[in-house]
């Protein structure tokens, strides 16, 4: 059989030698970002938060916890996520109507201690303000409003047929 | 003297030993990328080693399930001081989707003093790095302490 190269893989060996390395630069440089979408470090902002719950309900690994405590007025609602807890799936983030939970792109989650790993966010939920006592007396015709509506309404869809 | 250049020596390879208490395998196949060409942690002298008695850094991934909880403690024992362990993404801190299971006896800090977490499911290699790289510091001063 006739020898082409007589330096196997010298081309190669040559195209190497001035190529970028394979491995990645992180501990010397700057840590690359994150793919888009990316689910890392959790977010909250209390101030958008409603205490609705629904975080709490999807949550499966019960990442984190609300307490209540009453003051005047309303409470004060304290939401803790424990992200040594989390499995950064995002449902709680997708199922939050008022966008309160954000997994954000940084994904350098290292710490020494358990309150590393803890975001928490506080706000106070004011009670809805009570109508003054007339609007209590004029609200009792109200409930049978409804039902005296409701025959007219429940009359058209026989005739339609 | 002698101890001075062995300190310097070793702190620059920290070695590694990696046990799954139970893990999903997610952080297993994390932390050997850590060691392959593309993160290379080895240039940084992270070697992972074969026995737990030449460990320096200890890496644990996996909630402490009920049949590795006695393993965890008989090799965690056999590290020789000073030792760090390293719990690897969220299972062994807190028992991530598996706590309150039948079958789980962890966190991991039951057992041991946990010295570096990373959190994650799965943590990002380059995460994983920065957490040995932090385990590293840490050996260095409790060699340090040691004298």
């Amino acid at each position: 059989m006739e020898v082409k190269n007589p330096v196997p893989f010298l081309k190669d060996a040559l195209k190497q030698l001035f190529e970028k390395p394979v491995t990645e630069s992180f501990p010397a440089g700057d840590p690359p970002k994150a793919a888009p979408e990316y689910r890392g470090r959790i977010v909250y902002h209390p101030d958008l938060c409603i205490n609705c719950g629904t975080c709490l309900r999807v949550c499966a690994p019960q990442a984190m916890t609300r307490t209540m405590e009453p003051v005047e007025g309303g409470d004060r609602v304290t939401f803790t996520f424990d992200m040594t807890s989390c499995t950064f799936c995002r449902l709680c983030s997708d199922f939050c109507s008022r966008k309160a939970i954000e997994l954000t792109d940084d994904y350098m989650i290292v710490g020494t201690k358990h309150e590393d790993f803890l975001v928490s966010g506080t706000f106070i939920k004011m009670k809805p303000v009570k109508k003054p006592a007339p609007d209590a007396a004029a609200a009792k015709p109200a409930p049978a409003k409804p039902a005296a509506e409701g025959t007219p309404a429940a009359s058209p869809a026989p005739e339609k047929k | 003297m002698l101890r001075k250049l062995i300190d310097e020596s070793a702190a620059k390879s920290p070695w590694i030993y990696h046990i799954n208490a139970g893990s999903c395998n997610g952080c297993d196949i994390e932390l050997v990328s850590v060691l392959t060409p593309r993160y290379d942690a080895e240039r940084c002298g992270f070697k992972l080693t074969g026995s737990p008695r030449h460990a320096d850094i200890v890496v644990v991934s996996g909630p402490i399930t009920v049949q590795t909880r006695d393993r965890v403690v008989r090799t965690l024992s056999q590290v020789p001081e000073p030792k760090v362990v390293v719990a690897l993404g969220s299972c062994p801190r807190s028992g991530n989707v598996f706590k309150g299971s039948y079958s789980i006896d962890g966190p991991l800090d039951k057992y041991c003093h946990v010295d570096v977490s990373v959190a994650g499911c799965t943590p990002k290699p380059e995460a994983i790095i920065a957490g040995l790289a932090k385990a590293a510091e840490i050996l260095k001063e409790k060699r340090k302490e040691m004298h």
